[in-house]
Order: C-alpha cells, then structure tokens, then sequence
C-alpha cells in the first residue's frame, strides 16, 4: 500500500482521538475512504488505538456494514423483514439477487414499514419499491 | 402578502417516495408562476400511506394534500392549493383527518408540525418548558416525577423508568452516562426514526432531564447504521443544541455523542448496545452488574429508548398526573404504535394504552392494503407473537397483552394478509435468529439452526409430529435458558404461529 | 501421585469481608458476598454441570448448563452469574432442570464432532440418543502450532480460550468471529495460530473443556494418568507445575492452580518447552579426552572422576591450591550448587566459586545489601497486584519474566500507572487495553542520570515522604544525600541532554511516582549490566525510601531475577567473598561453623570471582576449573578473551546436559540431571523455596549432587550425603534464614518464603515492613559517571544485547525444541532510520564491529529500537553477540556491561572469520568415539 491511505487512515483515527471506543465510527469512516477495510488498514487502525488484531477481527466480522472485500458502487440494502415480507419484499429480494448486482445485501427493516418494499441504496431510502423500479433505480443509482 | 408556506415533509419515508422531488418541483412551479413560497421541510406527520403529503400554512390552518408526486404539482397549483383550494389529492386541515384527529400525541406533539432544526419553532411549541422545570427541581423530585408519571420503558421491556433512575441516582460516581437507544432494530418498528427525524430537540430535552436527575454529564445516542436521514438530522440537532447552551448558569453540564450502530440487530440489547458503543463486538453481557450499576466504561449508566426518553419533557412540564392519567391499569400514558406490512393507512398513531388491537388495524389502518383478507398481525417485532384475528379485540397494554401469550415491543404491527404461511413465517423467526443473535450462549446460538432446520422438516411434512415435540423442546430451552430476550423471545413468534395457525404446519 | 485434578469452583474466589446465609438443595451454606452461587455451591460439595465457567475466569454465562431455580425468582438462572444473596434458597436439581440440561447436551453434540468430554458429559445428563443429525463444524483443524492443535468441530464456542488469552495471558490474540450461529474461534484475523499474536503460552489450551484445544501430546500420546508436582527450570518466575504423565512417560506440564507464584499460568518455555531433556543431542555417559584435539571418549563413572580427580590434583601440586576453581549453576538445584562450594571450599581449599549472578543480577545483591541490608528483592509477586504506580527500568518481564508480566499486565489493566524507562519500546508500551504513561527511551547506560533527576525532583519539589525518612532511615547518610541530590547537576534540564529524555518527561514521571499512590519499582539487566550497576541498584533504592515506597504490599525495589535458582544459587553462597546467607568468609565465627560441619579448615581469604578466573586463565596462573550448567564460552562477555582462559587451562571439567560451546575447551564431561529427573529446591526471584521432584529416574544413572560428591570423594573429600533432603538439612542447618525450611515443610506448604524461622514462622511475603534488615535505610551517593565505552566516528552505534521470549538464555535448551520455530536465529534490530544511514535492508545480512570483535547477522529493522541503538539477542552460538561485546564491568561487582557496546554495522554478504571458524571447530570438539567393545 502506498503512503496516502496510510496517512488517511491514521488521521481518521487521530480525528477520534486514538480512543479504542471509537473503533466503528473508525471503521465506517475507513471504509467510506477505501471502499472496503483491508487487511493493511486494520492493522493501522489495531496499531493506532491499542487493541490487538484479533480484537479488530471480532469486531469487523460481527457487523454486518464491514466489507472485507473491495466492492463497487454503493451498497444497495434490500429489506427482508416482516413488514416487507408482507407486501412483496421477498419477490423483490429474489429479483435482485438475479440481477447479480455485486454490492446487494440483506437487511432486517429499514424504518420504512409502512411504505415496503423498502430498499436503501447508499445513503437514500426508497419505498414502494416493485422490482421494476428497483431496476431503474440500479441503473442510475448504483451503477458500479 | 409575505411568501405562503409549504411544508414538505424531510423525513426519510416521505423521502423514501419522492418528498424532495416534490419539493424541487413545487420550488420550480413557484418559480415560474412568479409566486413567493416558503418551503419548510418538516418532520412527517406519521400518516405515512399520504406521503409526501404536502401541507399548507392558510389562513384556517395547516391544508394538507397527499400523497404528492411530482407530476402532481403544476396542477395543485392550478387548484390554488397555496390558499387551500381543493383537488383529488386534498384532504382538508390536517389537524382533521380522522387518523391524526383521533390520536393524542404527547411524545409526538411537535412532530410533523415544526421545523425539525429549528429550536426557535420548538420552543414555541412547548419544547424546554420541562428542561427549566428541571432545573429548579432536585434530582429526586426528578426522579419521582417520573416515578409517579409511570412512565415505563418503550424499547420492548417496559420497565419502570423512575426505578431505572433511581437505581443509578442512588450510586456514587465519578461519572455516569446517559444511553439513548435509537437502535430500533424491530421491523415493523419506525417510531424513534420519524421523532429524531421530526423533533430531535425532544430527544436531546429528554436525556438532558435524565443526566440531571442521575447525575450525569454525558450522553451517548447509539443510532443504527441504517437510518443514515435520522443519523444526519440528529447530528445538526446535538451541534445547534450544544451551541444554545442552555444549561448556561445552571453549573450544569451535559454533553451529547453520537455513536452508529454497524448493522446488528443484537446491538438493540441495552448490554450488547454498551459494548458497541465502547468499540466492541457486541455480545451480551451478564446482568447483574444492572448498566444502572455498573454500564458504560463501568460507570453507571442509564440506558433508554428514544421515545421514553422524549416522553420524559412533557412529563415534567405538565406533571406527573397529566400523563398518568392517560392509560390504564399498568400501563400509563400513550404509546407510539406503528402500523405496518399490508395495510392500507401504514403510520404512526399514539394512542393512550387501551385501544384495541382492531381499532389500530382496521379504524386507523383501514385494513389491508391489498384488499386480501388480513390473516394476522404480528406485534412487537420479530420476536412478537403473531395474533390470529378473533384475538383483535385485545386492549393493547403490556398486561393484556401478556394475558394472550404476545407482547407490545416496542409497538410495531403488522399486517399480513391470507397469502402468509405461517409456517414459513415461524421458519424465518428462526433464522433470523440464526443470523442475528450475538452467538454467545448455546439456546440461541445453536437452537436457533436445529429450531429452523426441524421446520424444514416440518413444512417437508418428515416426522411431523416427532419433530413439532422437538421444536417444542427447543423452545422451551430457548425460552427457559437464553442469555437474553433475543433467544427467549424467539420461540414467541414461532410457538404463537404453531399455536394459533396449526394447520400451515402439517407439512 | 494419582492424577491431580484441583477442584474447580466454576468462578473466582470473591474477596468480600461480607458473610451470606443461603440455602443450597437443603443445606445451610455461608460464603462470601459477591460469591456466585456456583461457587458456593461447590464449596458446599454440590457439583452443578458447566462448560463455560471455570474459577479462573471471570464468569460469562454462556453454555446454560448450571442453570438453577431460586425460589421466589422467575426462570432459571444460571448459578455462575447469580451471585448470592441472604437468604436464598436454590435448587440445583429439578425434573426442569435436567430437561433443559439435557437438551443443551444435545444442541452440543449436534453441533460437534463426538469430543469425548462432551460425550461423556452428555451421557451424565442423560443423553442417551441424538436427535438430531450431526453437522459437525466443517472447517479444518489449525495445526500451525507445534504445540497444540485446534480442531473447531470439538469447539463448543463457550469463550474460554478467548477469556484465558485475556484476562489470564492479556495478550489478546483470540476473538469469536462473526456472530449468532457463524460465531467461531479465531486467532487474530484468522491467521491460524502460529502466525498470530500467539504467544504460545498454553492458557487457551488450559482453559477448553473439551479437546478443541488440546496439547499435541495428548493427541499423540493419551491422557495422562498421574502427576507430579514439580517447578520450572527457566526463569525465576518459579513457576509451579503439575508434570502429567501416562505411566512412566511424561505427557504435558500443566500450571498448579496453587502455585504461589503463577496461579495456574505458564509460558510456551515451562509448559511446552521442555522436550530439550529427552533430546538426541543430550549426553548421558560421563566422557574424558586427553587434550581437546582429541575425540571424547565414552567411559564409566569411576573412571571419568577419577581422571578428573587427578588431574584436578596434580594441577593443585604444580600450580598451588589456589590455582583451581568453579562456577555453579543457577541452573541447579540449591542441593546440587551446595556439594559444588561445599567441594570447592573444603575439597579445593580455596574460595574460587561464583555463579552466574556474576554476569547477571550482582549488583542487586550488593546495592540492596547495602541500601537495605538484604541482598533480594522486597516483594512477592502478588505485591504489584495493590501497585499504583509500576515502573519498570530495563526490564522486559513480557519475555523475560512472562508470568509476572501477565500479572502485571492485569493490573496496568485495572488502571495502575505505568513509567518503562528503557531505550526500546518494550511491548509494556504500547500493549492491547494500555499504555505507559511514560516512556522515558533513555540513552543506553544513563540510568543513574534519569534516576538522579527524578529523585532531584522529587526532592527540590517537597515530595519527600518525610513520615516515612524520618522513622526508618539513618539520619546522617540522608542528609549528606540530600545535600548531593538537591546540587543543580542533578536537575532534569540538565540530566535531559545526558539521558535524552526530555526534561518535562523527567519531571512528570518523578512526580508521578511520588503522588500516585503505592509505587512499585521492577527492574532488570538494563540496571545491572552496566559499568555503574550498582550505583543504580542503590539509587533505585534512594528513590524508594524518599517515597515512602518500602515495607508494604504494592511496593518495593524489585529486582526480576533470572534464572530459575539464580536467588539460591547466591543464597547458598555461590561467591568468592560469602558463605550462605551472605555472611563472609572472612568471619571467624561464620566460618569456624562452617568448619565444624565440613570438617575441614576453610580458607579465610576471598577467592575469585569468574572474570578474575579468566584473566588468571590467560596469564597462566589459574589452571583448572570446575564449571557446572554455565556455558561461560556463549554467555560471558569477549568471547575471544573467555576463549583463550579457556584453551589455557590444564583442565576443564563441564557438567551440562549438553556438549556446549564450552565443553569444546573440556577434557572431562560429566551428564547432568533436567530438571525432570532432579530431586530438591529452587529459589525464586521472589525468594520463594519451591520443590523441585523427579518424574524419571536420571538416565546418566546418577544424581548431579552425588556425582560431584563421588568427584570430591576420589580428590579425597568425602562429604558422605545421602539424599536431596539431607544436604538441604545441612544447609538449614547452616543458614539462619533457612533454620525451619525442610522438605518435609515444603511439602506440607507447596512453597515458603525466606527467611523463613523462628522470627518467621510463615515465612515472609514481604521485606522490611517495621524495619529494614540492616536497621536504617542507608542511602549511598549515587554520582553519575559515564561509561568508558563510547561511540565516535569509528564505532557509532550502541548496540544493547538481552532476550526475547522463545528462547532462553544460551539457547541450549530451547533451541532443542520447537520455540525454534518462532526464533531460529538471532536478529540486529535497528531503527529504520539508522538502517537507512547504514543502507541495511530488512532480512540481508549486516556485519557488527566492535573494538573487540566482529560477528554478522540479520537485519531486522524495527520501530522498538530508539535511533542510534541496536539490539540483538545471545541465544544461538554461532551468532557471536557475545564476541562483541566487552570485558567492562560493574564497578563494585564486576558484573559486565552487555548492555553498551559501541559498534559500526555495515551490509556484508558473509559471515565473519571466527562464525567461519566455530563451525569447523565445533564440530571437531565434539566428536565421541565409539567405546571400544
Ligand atoms: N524468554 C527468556 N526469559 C528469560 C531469559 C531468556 O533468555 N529468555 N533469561 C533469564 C535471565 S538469566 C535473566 S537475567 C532475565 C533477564 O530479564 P531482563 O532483565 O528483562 O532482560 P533483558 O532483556 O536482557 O534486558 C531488559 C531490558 O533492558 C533494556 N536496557 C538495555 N540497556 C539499558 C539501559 O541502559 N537502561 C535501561 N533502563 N534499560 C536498558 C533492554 O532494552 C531490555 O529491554 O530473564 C530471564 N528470563
Ligand atoms: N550478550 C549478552 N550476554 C549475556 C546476557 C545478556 O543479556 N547479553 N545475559 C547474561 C545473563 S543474565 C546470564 S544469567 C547468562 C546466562 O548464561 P548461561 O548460564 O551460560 O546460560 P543458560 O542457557 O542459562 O544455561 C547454561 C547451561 O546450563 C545447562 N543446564 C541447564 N539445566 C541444567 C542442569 O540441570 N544441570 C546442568 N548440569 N546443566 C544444566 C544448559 O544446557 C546450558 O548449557 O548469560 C549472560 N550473557
Ligand atoms: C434482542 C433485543 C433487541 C432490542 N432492541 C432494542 C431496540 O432496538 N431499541 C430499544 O430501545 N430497545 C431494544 N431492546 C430493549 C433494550 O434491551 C432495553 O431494554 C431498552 O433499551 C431500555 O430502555 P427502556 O427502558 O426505555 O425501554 C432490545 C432488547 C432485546 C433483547
Ligand atoms: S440469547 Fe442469543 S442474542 Fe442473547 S446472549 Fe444468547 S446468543 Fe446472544
Ligand atoms: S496460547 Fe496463550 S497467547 Fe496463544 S492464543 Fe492461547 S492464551 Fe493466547
Ligand atoms: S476452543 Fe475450547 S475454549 Fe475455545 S471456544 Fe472452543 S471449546 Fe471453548
Ligand atoms: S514464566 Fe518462567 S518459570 Fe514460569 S513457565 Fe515461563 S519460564 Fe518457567
Ligand atoms: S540469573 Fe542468570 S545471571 Fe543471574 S546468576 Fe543466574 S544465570 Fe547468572
Ligand atoms: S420491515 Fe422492511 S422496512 Fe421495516
Ligand atoms: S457454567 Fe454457567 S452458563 Fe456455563
Ligand atoms: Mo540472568
């Protein structure tokens, strides 16, 4: 790796104060800058707020928002839950999966119950979400 | 005439259908019609199905119109919406629909109303009127206060919040804290999201009352990663809060942080919450030692939902009396229910505990949305029972409840209609758990796979019967020897089911 | 023994003053508040299943096995995390509860892959078939460890190991990964376990109720049948052991829970390392050569003494009595270092013995006894456990001392202060869960310069405990310190450009010491190794008096002694100038006492010490040496001066397990004993007397303390021991603070503290406590005085030499097991900015230059090391640290300076003349002819 994510990252702690309690804004912060939190960041992170590499194992592998893996586009959050179950969610989940989209992962509501299918993409929740718009939504939202 | 005002709503599920294109577009159509609009991007009123419902200050009052679409609006104005004029889309003053009419919005009482950002428009709307009663108050008048409101917790417990309070009160610290819950991981749940969405200040209010009667100077608002609006508009509302001051010349202080969550449903959990927000994985903790005890960093600490947090200013400003006297029975006050899956006016509506189960879904609700029949309704979330229809009729209060083997949660219903299998459904309550619990003790952690593998045999129609006595007996484990909720609530929703829909489950 | 299991109590024991009344299944109990109710229940005899809970962890509640009714509560709670409460009334056995029991038995058998713990277990609880189909966890079994395997389908993921790694070793290297049902066992990001944070210390392996973690040994080999209780011979933790075997055959050392000293932990050395004994390289039959050209030759016992016997006499004849002498090894056993001195002063006549102590801890011995009037440490271990402030100077106690260190790492985790002076970044710096506070990366060999700064302060700011000055300390020598310590050349500003440690740190770190409650010196080789060593023991001690930091748990000057007996080997008066009990020769009352017992007229002239041996050696004037478990020619320093003491003497007689680099200059080997054949007692750094018991007979067919015996008795000297037991009788006998130590005590109390006597009836955790053994605190002037080893143009670098954890001193017995594996060399650690200037590349080879010799190893580029200073390690001969480094030494002790060598290091791409040379040397000295038939 080259100094610049280096830097980044170490500075991202620094920003945190190097508290070891800060650890997963750290992490969703790194990961915003690198796409994903490799192996060499996490260390960085581990080496920076004093907790070990097995420490920042558990914790990376036991949230769900933590990608290992460098991924494109943003990540597209498909609802699996009850309220969206109830009014298609599982068809649209089905149809997205088919779509191969590589950054589609599954979530367990998103506050939008009321209005489901739900689906965030990035930062943007959609409702009412029919496989067709879902679609649509791909293409211009999440094209990697 | 000074510019008219246009209320749009900001709050993710209205954004979640187009509000912010409906507001660049009312913007647009302004424009080129030459006309002085002001456009307030409020909170959302919780009529969620009339999203994006557009609201106009007239003279008689707020005139709403929903739901909007873009495409809608050249023709709103061909209505003369800005002076209430009537179109298909118009439902009159808000204030009147039937939905909101009804309901009586303590916690929520500015939601939807104000600018959610603006602390000038909330204090004229009643906010901080309690946060100065506080201050002339001693921590245990605060405490009692909230003791006698019978308050008790909204994040699915419901326990007592004054004797959360005092419990932390009463110990020695050098320092305590001050845990808001926005976790909200129920599905089916969206109550903490529309209020930090619509009135952060009374969240802040509300923890800002809780640190001065425990003695605590910092607070920490855990907000799950995906709820990223709510996360945004909770930050802009700690910044304008910190700079006001408002504890200025109390010789008190309270700091506020906010922490995001990293997609774990377990992290809703008061224990595996702390231990998230310290950085850690999180796993359940042990209780004894109570957070109230020993919780944060080891301090004490007191960990509360969104919503109890928020109900906690009113309380203070109208009394004790005032919100007790809503309820019944055990359960005092009002409660946010959220209507959700199949149903046709999906929303908010706070209520004072009693209403039926059957007003929420088909008075408020209107029944489904599909127009199918509606088979069942789960309350409480994921780990809620599923209630077959002849038992709609049940008062919603944490004892009735109880009564028929179900639970309030944290207040979220919802509606499936006849196309569910049960059986299915009881299935995925297991492998959510599967995937969702923290995987520290054995019920959850293993029940939770052989749970949802001895379904499959059933709804495969294998050994039936021996394997419902299976099931039956990972329950009870479940029920009897989790760690936590997590694992002994999951059984509820699948043992409701069996219970309730047998006939999904003859393979 | 049968096979000892200590009871397990499911929780630790609660410390509470507070008594509670409860009732278990009927009976009436009274435990301790904050006691769980497991544990009480188990004190009581009632047994509850468990998986997840075990005494030596904090408890965590995860396996739902011990769950019991209480009456009045809801539900079932799980007795490990319920703690009691007056008046409860549990029950631990119910229709319910067996129900429940035995279906978490079969959620673990479906989920594993028939561990037979868990097998059997189930089978208690009443599983009888399986309901379910197996699905064993598929992942493979990790077996990078050479140790230890872990085989995830035996893993229950009951958090044990993870626990153990953190609370019992704090190092951290394990974590569950993933969550809810994926939740599995993982070391550091899963990199199997040898490639993690591992520091093999066996706790994980220890704390796994099933075989998931379990010892290769076991794998290979079966559970063990009977124990032995026995103590470790590495370092001076003195950890004790319970030596597990399977009829005669030794399957696995575990931690004794018991154990004084280590509380059920270990490191990878004592509880893994320990294969050295039964390795191929280890000599067994008593060996004589002619000259050292000549191959050796196996012969019988009688002859191999006899021919060392006459030798050792006729050198005596020609070059006088004086002209013979002997080194002891800390190594040994208080028993066996006895007959050493005891054939040496009353066989040889003269005082020409000393031990390794010389090169190692003497200055302690000196500075404390005249600071304190007692030559050890002031503490027991648990002491640091009520430290609230620890400093720690050159000391690494996370390599060196690991067992302490894990201690002292919980308590740093609890909160206490921690100020390492020391010019590497030692892992107490920055370590998982802590920091040092301060880190004060002084120059090599500036100690006496920080300290006097700090005490400056101490003393220029009104920190002085004057209470504590006042009533325990000799007035007159404070005062004239006081006046030397308040002179303006002591002053951090101007201590700072000596030390280059900033004068604020200085000022910090003193203040902290003085005010942050108990504070608790720990120090090691980076004091003592060095040109004024003992200046620095004394200065140490200074500070400690001034604060008030004397007498009490949580406090202490506490030197962290190195070898296994290095504390015995001096107690029994391995020393030229000192009988046992550091009384000396030159006393005629002490002496005639010792004449009595030994029968022989003693020689009231100090000896020599062992760098006095070998500048005699090569002038010719000393002849013949004696050298038990010391390998002299690896570990001494100017390996090319100790070399040549060496080729010039007459004879040489090595007794070691192993043909070592000195045993190249030998004509006479006698086998030693290990440890696991040995029968008698170590001495810990805490001055804690331990039993050492053999699990096998000796394979030489003799004990170490008969053969030297059998030795003094062909020179003529017949000292007419019977046993282990008796010979420590005589040195009871002899020794006032030993009067009542037996070994019939030691086994009635597992292991005493001296002194232990009449004025000491339970021996003595702690020193000093109303008064300190000389009387008055005595405080010496301590005047910073440069060493005379110093860089300049030629020679720019410092290098500093000490130890890494894997591998123990010499290396002669753990480079014969797998630590190897994780050090099969030693490095030169640098700075990356000095590898730049010097244009070193990490992993090429660099050449080291001293005035004194030249040796090449490995480039090992690291941010630990300060600029301007290297590091290497001594523990593999052909690296040649000690070739470099110089005959400097202490001033009172002679101890030498390893510590500062001025050196240049440069790229080179061959190994240096004399590495060439050992090889071919090496292999020469070490032929054996085959006995003729
Ligand atoms: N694993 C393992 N354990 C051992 C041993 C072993 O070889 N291996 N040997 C045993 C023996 S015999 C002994 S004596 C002990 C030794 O144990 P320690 O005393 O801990 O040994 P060292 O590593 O030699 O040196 C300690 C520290 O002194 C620092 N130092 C060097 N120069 C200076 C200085 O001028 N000032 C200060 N303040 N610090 C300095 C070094 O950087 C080093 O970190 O360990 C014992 N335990
Ligand atoms: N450069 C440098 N050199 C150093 C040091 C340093 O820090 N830097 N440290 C110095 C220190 S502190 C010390 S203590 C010395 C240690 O140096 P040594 O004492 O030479 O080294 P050890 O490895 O402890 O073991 C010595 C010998 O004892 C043998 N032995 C082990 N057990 C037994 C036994 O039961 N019986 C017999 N007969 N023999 C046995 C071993 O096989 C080995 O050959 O090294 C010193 N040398
Ligand atoms: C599995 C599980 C998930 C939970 N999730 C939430 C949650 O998302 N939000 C919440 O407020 N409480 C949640 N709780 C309840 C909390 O543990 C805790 O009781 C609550 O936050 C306390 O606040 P209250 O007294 O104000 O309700 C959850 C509990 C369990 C067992
Ligand atoms: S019940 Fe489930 S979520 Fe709760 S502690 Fe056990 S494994 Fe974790
Ligand atoms: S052997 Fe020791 S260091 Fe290694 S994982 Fe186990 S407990 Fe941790
Ligand atoms: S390896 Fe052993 S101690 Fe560790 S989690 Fe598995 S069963 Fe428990
Ligand atoms: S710490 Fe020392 S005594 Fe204990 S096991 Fe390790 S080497 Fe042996
Ligand atoms: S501890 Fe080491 S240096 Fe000290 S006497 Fe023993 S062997 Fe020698
Ligand atoms: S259940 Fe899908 S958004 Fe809540
Ligand atoms: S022993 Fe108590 S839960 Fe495992
Ligand atoms: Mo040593």
């Amino acid at each position: 790796m080259n100094h610049e994510p280096k830097d980044k990252i170490l500075s991202i702690c620094a920003d945190y104060g190097n508290q070891p309690d800060t650890l997963i804004e750290i992490l969703h912060d790194v990961q915003v800058e690198l796409g994903f939190l490799s192996t060499e960041a996490l260390i960085q992170i581990a080496d920076a707020l004093n907790i070990s590499r097995a420490d920042i194992h558990g914790v990376v592998s036991f949230y769900d928002d933590f990608r290992r893996e460098p991924t494109q586009g943003p990540t597209v959050k498909i609802c699996r839950a009850e309220a969206c179950q109830a009014v298609g969610g599982e068809d649209l989940a089905k149809h997205a999966k088919e779509t191969a989209h590589t950054n589609i992962h599954d979530v367990y509501c998103l506050g939008n119950c009321a209005l489901g299918p739900a689906v965030l993409i990035g930062d943007d929740l959609y409702g009412r979400v029919t496989p067709e718009r879902l679609d649509a939504l791909l293409k211009t939202k999440a094209a990697p | 005439m000074s510019a008219r005002a246009i209320y749009v709503p900001c709050d993710a599920a209205a954004l979640s259908v187009g509000a912010d294109d409906v507001a660049a577009a009312i913007e647009q159509e302004a424009a080129k019609r030459d006309v002085q609009i002001k456009i307030i991007r409020n909170g959302s009123r919780g009529m969620l199905w009339l999203e994006p419902l557009v609201e106009v200050e007239t003279d008689t009052g707020r005139t709403a119109y929903g739901p909007v679409a873009p495409e809608d609006v050249a023709e709103l104005f061909d209505a003369g919406f800005l002076n209430g004029g009537t179109h298909d889309l118009s439902h009159g003053l808000t204030e009147d629909i039937p939905y909101f009419a009804k309901q009586e919005r303590l916690t929520f009482v500015r939601c939807g109303i104000t600018d959610p950002l603006s602390l000038e428009d909330y204090q004229t709307h009643g906010g901080l009127a309690g946060l100065r009663k506080t201050l002339t108050l001693s921590p245990e008048a605060i405490v009692e206060t909230v003791t006698q409101s019978g308050l008790r917790g909204r994040g699915g417990a419901g326990f007592p919040t004054g004797i959360k309070w005092k419990t932390a009160l009463e110990i020695d610290a050098s320092q305590k804290y001050i845990c808001a819950n926005a976790d909200e991981g129920d599905s089916g749940t969206f109550a903490d999201r529309m209020l930090m969405e619509g009135d952060p200040f009374v969240l802040l209010e509300g923890m800002v009352i809780a640190g001065l009667a425990v003695g605590a100077s910092i607070g920490y608002i855990y907000i799950r990663s995906e709820y990223p609006h709510a996360i945004k508009t909770m930050g802009r509302a700690v910044q304008i809060w910190q700079a006001a001051n408002l504890l200025a010349g109390s010789g008190q202080t309270f700091e506020i942080i906010i922490r995001r969550g990293a997609g774990a449903y377990i992290c809703g959990e008061e224990t595996s919450m702390l231990e998230s927000i310290e950085g850690k994985r999180g796993q359940i903790k042990v209780k004894p030692p109570l957070p109230a005890i020993e919780g944060l960093f080891g301090k004490p600490t007191i960990i509360n939902n969104v919503l109890t947090l928020a109900s906690v200013p009113i309380i203070l400003d109208k009394g004790a009396g005032y919100y007790r006297d809503f309820g019944q029975g055990r359960s005092r006050g009002t409660q946010a229910f959220q209507l959700g899956g199949d149903i046709k006016r999906g929303g908010l509506v706070e209520k004072a505990f009693g209403v039926s189960l059957r007003e929420l879904v088909e008075g408020f609700g209107g029944g489904s949305r599909s127009g199918k029949h509606i088979r069942t309704v789960q309350a409480g979330g994921p780990l809620g029972a599923y209630i077959p229809p002849h038992e709609f009729d049940v008062e919603m209060d944490y004892e009735k409840l109880a009564d028929i083997d179900a639970m309030l949660g944290h207040g979220g219903l919802v509606v499936f209609n006849e196309d569910v299998n049960m059986a299915k459904q009881a299935r995925f309550a297991m492998k959510f758990c599967e995937v969702e619990s923290c995987g520290k003790c054995t019920p959850c952690r293993i029940g939770a796979v052989r749970g949802k593998e001895t379904l499959d045999k059933i709804i495969a129609g294998e050994n039936v019967a021996a394997n419902l006595a299976l099931l039956d007996e990972i329950c009870e484990l479940m029920t009897d020897g989790s760690l936590c909720a997590m694992g002994g609530l999951t059984p509820m929703p699948v043992q409701s089911a069996i219970k309730h829909f047998g006939e999904d489950f003859k393979g | 023994m049968a096979l000892l299991i200590e009871k397990d109590f499911g929780t630790p024991a609660s410390v509470s003053g507070e008594v509670i009344h409860l009732e278990i299944d009927g009976q009436n109990i009274q435990v301790p508040g904050g006691t769980s109710v497991m544990r009480a229940a188990e004190l009581a005899g009632i047994d509850i299943p468990k998986l997840c809970a075990t005494d030596t962890l904090e408890a965590f509640g995860s396996c739902r096995l011990c769950l019991v009714e209480i009456g009045g509560r809801r539900g079932t709670p799980a007795s490990c995390t319920t703690p009691v409460e007056g008046g409860m009334v549990v029950v631990t056995g119910s229709e319910k509860l067996h129900k429940l029991r035995k279906t978490v038995m079969e959620l673990y058998l479906s989920d594993t892959d028939n561990d037979p713990a868990l097998v059997s277990l189930a089978q208690d609880l009443g599983v009888d078939d399986m309901p379910y189909d197996g699905c064993p966890q598929t992942s493979g079994k990790d077996e990078t460890n050479p140790y230890f395997t872990f085989d995830p389908g035996a893993c229950i993921v009951c958090s044990r190991c993870v626990r153990a790694c953190d609370e019992v070793q704090g190092t951290f290297a394990l974590t569950i990964e993933g969550r809810g049902a994926a939740s599995k066992v993982a070391a550091s990001m899963a990199e199997g376990f040898f490639d993690s944070e591992c520091v093999s210390c066996g706790a994980c392996v220890e704390a796994c109720p099933t075989n998931a973690l379990v010892e290769n040994t076991v794998l290979d080999k079966g559970e063990p049948d009977r124990t032995v209780l026995t103590t470790c011979a590495y370092c001076g933790v003195g950890c004790s052991f319970k030596a597990e075997l399977k009829g005669d055959e030794l399957i696995r050392m575990v931690p004794l829970k018991d154990g004084k000293a280590n509380h059920g932990h270990a490191c990878v050395k004592g509880r893994f390392a320990y294969t050295y004994a039964n390795h191929e390289d280890r000599i067994t039959k008593p060996m004589i050569r002619g000259t050292t050209d000549e191959p050796w030759r196996e012969v019988s016992w009688d002859t191999a003494l006899n021919y060392a016997a006459e030798r050792l006499k006729s050198t005596q004849k020609k070059h006088g009595v004086k002209s013979i002498g002997g080194i002891t090894s800390s190594r040994c056993t208080n028993e066996e270092v006895w007959v050493v001195i005891k054939l040496i002063r009353a066989g040889f006549g003269n005082n020409n013995v000393d031990t390794c102590a010389r090169v190692c801890h003497s200055p302690t011995g000196y500075g404390l006894m005249q600071a304190f009037g007692e030559s050890a440490g002031t503490q027991n271990f648990d002491s640091v456990m009520d430290a609230d402030v620890i400093m720690v100077i050159g000391a690494n106690p996370t390599d060196a001392h690991p067992v302490f260190g894990s201690q002292m790492k919980r308590r740093l985790r609890q909160g206490a202060k921690l100020i390492v002076a020391d010019p590497r970044a030692i892992d107490l710096v920055n370590t998982p869960r802590f920091k040092a506070d301060y880190h004060l990366p002084l120059t090599p060999g500036t100690n006496v310069a920080l300290i006097n700064a700090m005490t400056h302060v101490i003393v220029t700011e009104g920190l002085i405990d004057e209470g504590f000055v006042q009533a325990r300390c000799d007035k007159k020598s404070l005062a004239s310190w006081l006046d030397f310590i308040k002179d303006p050349i002591n002053a951090p500003d101007v201590m700072a450009e000596i030390t280059g440690v900033s004068a604020d740190d200085i000022r910090a770190s003193a203040r902290l010491f003085a005010e942050g409650g108990n504070g608790a010196i720990y120090y090691g080789l980076g004091v003592t190794e060095h040109s004024q060593g003992s200046t620095m023991v004394m200065a140490m001690a200074n500070l400690a008096m001034i604060t008030g930091n004397i007498g009490r748990a949580g406090v202490g000057v506490n030197p962290l002694r190195g070898q296994n007996n290095v504390q015995g080997s001096c107690d029994m008066g391995s020393f030229p100038h000192q009988f046992s009990g550091y009384r000396s020769v030159t006393d005629d009352a002490t002496r005639s006492l010792f004449e009595d017992t030994w029968q022989r007229q003693l020689d009231p002239v100090p000896g020599l010490k062992i760098p006095g041996m070998f500048n005699e050696a090569v002038a010719g004037t000393y002849k013949g040496m004696y050298i038990q478990g010391e390998d002299v020619a690896q570990s001494d320093p100017n390996t090319h001066h100790v070399e040549a003491a060496l080729r010039n003497l007459d004879i040489l007689i090595v007794q070691d397990l192993f043909l070592t680099e000195t045993a190249r200059f030998a004509h006479v080997f006698l086998p030693g004993t290990s440890f696991l054949e040995k029968d008698g007692t170590f001495i810990n750094a805490e001055r804690r007397i331990g039993r050492v018991r053999p699990v096998r007979s000796s394979p030489t067919g003799k004990d170490e303390w008969q053969v030297t015996q059998d030795l003094g008795r062909a020179m003529g000297y017949d000292m007419g021991h019977e046993s282990a037991s008796e010979i420590w009788d005589e040195i009871a006998g002899l020794t006032p603070t030993f009067a009542n130590v037996s070994f019939a005590e030691l086994d009635k109390r597992g292991s005493i503290q001296w002194p232990f006597n009449d004025d000491h009836p339970d021996g003595t955790e702690i020193m000093h406590v109303d008064s300190f053994t000389r009387g008055k605190g005595n405080f010496v002037l301590t005047e910073y005085i440069p060493t005379t080893e110093r860089t300049n143009r030629r020679y720019p670098l410092i290098l500093t030499t000490g130890r890494i954890l894997s591998q123990y001193n010499v290396g002669a017995q753990t480079r014969r097991t797998h630590n190897s594996q994780w050090a099969g060399e030693d490095f030169l650690e640098i700075h990356p900015s000095d590898a730049d200037t010097y244009a070193l590349q990490d992993g090429a080879w660099a050449s080291i230059k001293s005035r004194k010799g030249e040796t090449s190893l490995r480039v090992k580029i690291s941010k630990r090391m300060a600029p301007g200073v290297v590091y290497t390690t001594f523990h593999h001969p052909e690296s040649g640290a000690n070739i470099v480094t110089t005959e400097n030494s202490d001033w009172a002790t002679e101890c030498p300076e390893y510590k500062i060598t001025a050196v240049n290091v440069r790229p080179t791409n061959h190994k240096s003349d004399w590495q060439k040379n050992l090889v071919v040397a090496s292999q020469k000295s070490r032929r054996i002819t085959e006995p003729a038939a």
